[in-house]
């Protein structure tokens, strides 16, 4: 480069504002996004469960068969053409049982956590929004239901309640919004204290200002952790339940009521257990590397 | 007087997911038998990773020392040093200490043996040896009962106790050189002069070279014997101690020294601060990075990055400036 | 120390009692009692001699009262379905089946699980750390009761190496009968396996970025000293964090695996007496279960303090 002495004048062109110079601002939601996406494994788990989701939905109407017609004749048949996964003891078809038992179980899953997260935000939310004795007491509720093993609460509450759907979802939740509740209540508080919170309520910012601008954006990625884990937890629980008679039964459909069918004819036509487990298995792995990748996501310090 | 540390055109960067950023952009400097350099600059400005680079702290993936950069002790090729080496080296050569002493000791271990397993580690004596050196080092440093503290752990002893024993610790083996960085900026005011001193008679004992890190110019003024102005992952400025305060060049440190609050000041304005942040390491300008900071900017200082102008006495300064070019238009710059 | 272990006590007893109370009035409302269908056929007079055996003719509060009392001293009562046997005795028989099973699956489990955390931490971003976390990722997505299923057909079923079902007695129970208890081990190891490996792997590197093992490495210590004296004790907060979990998931998969592998144990009778109403029995393995999820609490909240010095036991609740 030649130096000139115009070279050596008063810069007076536009010096870039040191404020937007430093650093490239990136949302935090589009850099989350970004980084599920660089990630192959969350990528795949994402596209499995697309898939097993849409087979759920339309898996029992491109069958072609029905869910519970019995048909004796063509019963513990192998896969074929016919029946793509074969058929079982009575000569139902599995493929249409299996996606169907599969969208069962999704959807006692996501109802779950449904009841689960509405239950926890409330009462964390009230716990920490009222503090004092209210707060203690309801931590000491918190305290006692997780001082008993989960199972067994479950199975109780089974037992008063009976084998059914409504019985299953209130069994399944009784306990599970513990965690959330604590994790609300945390937050909010941590937030209380912080003092950019501090500096908004100073300035006059309404508590529902700053429920939205800050509680929801620093609660929502933990939120959606906790969504991710507990899905693939409820799966297993429900097909658990199921293995063990407590749970769904015949002529209810899920994948713990294939499960415990298929186990008593494992011996002799292994098939019948394997769809069902295999479907199990896809599913719960694919919301756990979801929810891995969330979680590195989330907290990419985590990943170093 | 012998050159004990050589680092030339020292590059590193940091991956991380926003991009390369390049903390340490061709740092270059020396270091002398029992002098004291002192490297000052404002928080990201590449000081900590140059002292971390010097006691082969970055680590890959994440971190990496760019091929080209030199770093020699005592003459020897660090880049070349394997883990035999290094382990000698660290803790037996050179040591660290870090500016929060909570954080950097560690949580779970009673602060005797984290001095101890220093010195086992270096010289080959027995615990019971080791335990009463630990226990004369705590005492050198001036802790009280420094038995009863050997069997203390960190959370149980105060901040400027805490970082005592970091310095116990350095001093354990008697190092050549002792990288302090940000030794007192976590402490209280009283306590930060004493622990200076401190480092300083035990430099003197020991004859230790220190490389003393801070962004804060005004404690450097008694101890350093050279100072280093570090900007943007970039030297500024480097000269005597004399130099650097008597005849600041670079518009950079002279802010500094404006920034310094002082009580003679008769005017009673607000204290001096220098306006915006310095620039993004991702993505540096390819002219003089205070550029956009600094009152003076020149056509030339967008456009390119100054090399180093030599101010005689061995001070340097990194400014378009000092161009001869410059120099005859001065009285418009001022 | 001493306070703090009365006050502790004392919480504990409380806790079971609300527990105790809370099963006895679940129980309650299950509707029909248990005697009904074993009733049916019988003369009344036989029925009635039968309902006040059981104190089931007695109004609630009394049944409750007498209940508690019972539980006070160790008395669990009768067993409805298994007429003759008290609660205690059925317990003390199916218990040591748990117990051991339960036993050597953690302790192999966590073992090895531990293990495994430190050589993926030591070896991030090395196939060997990809392959174990995506074992143990794989291993937490199967069931306990599709692996033990699958074990169980393989190994038993088809290669024959195993017995299929049963479980040592008598003088083998605890130290003998190896064949029996392979299979169902290793079907509930797998999941200590997995929690333990990805649990340490995260502390580890979580610890491995503070700044004191900066400190170590600045010393000169060598890698292996400065992994077992400096990152793995400041890593177990985490995994002791978890125990209590990983008790409740023992006594979970019990459930499961001594119900595929018929093993007398708690966990096959606590469902049997669920489905046969059996309420004694239901009342006394539901507190014997408590309180040994209450007690491993304990002993996790007295590890915290052996582990990091800055949690002391006077701080009580944290």
């Amino acid at each position: 480069m030649e130096l000139t002495n115009i070279s050596f004048k008063k810069y007076r062109g536009r010096r870039l504002d040191p404020d937007q110079l430093a650093g490239h601002s990136v949302t935090y939601w589009k850099d989350v996004w970004r980084r599920i996406r660089k990630n192959p494994t969350a990528v795949l788990s994402l596209a499995a469960l697309m898939i097993i989701l849409t087979l759920s939905v339309i898996g029992p109407i491109i069958s072609g068969h029905d869910l519970s017609t019995i048909n004796p004749k063509r019963a513990n048949m192998n896969p074929s053409a016919e029946n793509w996964f074969g058929t079982d003891n009575l000569g139902r078809d599995l493929f249409t049982r299996v996606w169907y038992g599969a969208r069962a179980s999704v959807i006692v899953a996501l109802v779950c956590t449904l009841i689960q997260t509405v239950v926890g935000c409330l009462y964390g939310g009230i716990m920490a929004h009222f503090g004092g004795w209210v707060d203690e007491v309801m931590m000491r509720v918190i305290e006692l239901i997780t001082s008993m093993p989960t199972l067994l609460i479950t199975i109780l509450t089974m037992m008063v309640l009976g084998n059914g759907m409504t019985a299953l979802l209130v069994a399944m939740s009784i306990t599970s919004w513990c965690g959330t509740a604590r994790l609300i209540r945390g937050q909010i508080m941590q937030l209380r204290e912080s003092e950019y919170v501090l500096a908004a309520v100073a300035l006059g910012a309404s508590p529902f200002w700053v429920i939205l601008r800050h509680l929801i954006p620093n609660t929502f990625g933990l939120l959606m952790l906790t969504i991710a884990t507990s899905i693939p937890d409820y799966i297993f629980t429900e097909a658990g339940l199921s293995f063990l008679g407590i749970g769904l039964q015949p002529p209810n459909t899920s994948l713990g009521v294939l499960i415990s069918i298929g186990q008593q004819t494992m011996d002799f036509f292994p098939i019948q257990l394997l769809f069902p487990a295999l479907i199990l298995c896809v599913l719960v792995l694919a919301f756990n590397l979801l929810g891995d990748g969330l979680r590195d996501a989330l907290d990419p310090r985590l990943r170093q | 007087m012998k050159k004990l540390l050589e680092v030339r055109n020292l590059h590193v960067s940091y991956h991380t997911y926003a991009g390369e950023v390049q903390s340490v952009r061709g740092v270059s400097f020396d270091v002398h038998d029992g002098e004291t350099l002192a490297i000052v600059g404002e928080s990201g400005c590449g000081k900590s990773v140059t002292a971390r680079s010097i006691m082969g702290l970055i680590k890959a993936p994440f971190g990496e020392i760019k091929t080209g950069s030199e770093l020699r002790y005592c003459g020897e090729d660090m880049r070349a040093f394997d883990a035999k080496k290094w382990a000698h080296y660290r803790g037996g050569e050179a040591s660290i200490i870090f500016q929060d002493a909570l954080a950097a000791l560690n949580p779970t271990m009673k602060i005797g043996k984290q001095i101890t397993e220093n010195i086992t580690v270096h010289e080959h004596i027995k615990k019971k040896e080791a335990n009463e050196r630990a226990e004369s080092l705590l005492h050198q440093v001036g802790i009280p009962d420094a038995k009863q503290k050997m069997n203390s752990y960190p959370h149980q002893l105060s901040g400027g106790m805490r970082q005592r024993v970091m310095i116990a610790i350095a001093f354990a083996c008697n190092p050549k050189l002792l990288i302090a960085d940000e030794p007192t900026t976590a402490l209280d005011v009283t306590i930060q002069a004493q622990i200076l001193d401190m480092i300083r008679s035990l430099q003197r004992e020991k004859n230790t070279s220190v490389i003393l890190i801070t962004h804060d110019l005004g404690i450097v003024a008694n101890i350093a014997t050279r100072i280093l102005i570090m900007y943007s992952g970039k030297v500024v400025e480097k000269g005597t101690s004399e130099e650097i305060f008597y005849h600041p060049v670079h518009p950079y440190t002279k802010a500094l020294l404006r920034a310094i609050p002082k009580l003679t000041d008769p005017s009673k304005g607000p204290l001096y601060s220098i306006s915006g942040h310095p620039p993004d390491l991702i993505d540096p300008p390819q002219g003089c990075p205070f550029a956009a900071r600094c009152p003076h900017c020149m056509n030339v200082c967008v456009e390119a990055h100054p090399e180093d102008f030599d101010c005689g006495a061995g001070h340097t300064a990194a400014c378009w400036l000092l161009h001869p070019l410059a120099r005859h238009i001065g009285s418009e710059v001022e | 120390m001493l306070s703090y272990s009365i006050r502790r006590f004392a919480e504990m007893i409380l806790t079971l009692f609300i527990i105790a109370t809370a099963t006895f009035f679940l129980l309650a409302a299950v509707p029909g009692d248990p005697l009904t269908e074993r009733v049916e056929k019988l003369p009344p007079q036989i029925r009635q001699n039968l309902y006040e055996k059981y104190g089931l003719n007695k109004p609630l509060l009394e049944r409750y009262v007498i209940t508690m009392r019972g539980l006070a001293v160790g008395n669990f009562g009768e067993s409805i379905v298994y007429p003759g046997q008290t609660v205690q005795s059925i317990l003390q028989e199916k218990l040591p089946a748990s117990a051991r099973l339960g036993i050597q699956q953690m302790v192999l489990g966590i073992g090895i699980g531990m293990i495994l955390g430190i050589i993926a931490a030591m070896k991030k971003n090395t196939w060997l750390d990809y392959g174990i976390i995506t074992l143990a990722i794989l291993f937490i997505s199967i069931p306990h009761l599709i692996f033990g299923l699958l074990l169980q057909k393989i190994f038993a079923g088809e290669l024959g190496w195993f017995p299929v079902i049963g479980w040592p007695k008598g003088k083998d129970l605890w130290t003998g009968g190896w064949q029996y208890t392979i299979l169902p081990t290793l079907a509930g190891c797998f999941s200590y396996i997995a929690a333990y490996s990805r649990l340490l792997k995260t502390s580890m590197l979580d610890v491995v970025n503070q700044e004191y093992i900066l400190t170590a490495e600045s010393k000169g210590l060598s890698k292996m000293h400065i992994v077992l004296k400096h990152v793995l004790r400041n890593s177990l907060i985490p995994v002791i964090t978890n125990l209590p979990m990983s008790i409740a998931m023992c006594i979970t998969g019990s459930f499961f695996i001594e119900r595929i592998f018929s093993i007398p144990g708690v966990g096959m009778y606590y469902v049997l007496s669920v489905n046969e109403r059996d309420l004694p029995l239901i009342m006394g393995q539901t507190v014997i279960l408590s309180i040994i999820y209450i007690v491993v609490i304990f002993i996790t909240d007295i590890l915290y303090t052996v582990v990091d010095p800055r949690i002391s036991i006077q701080g009580g609740r944290r």
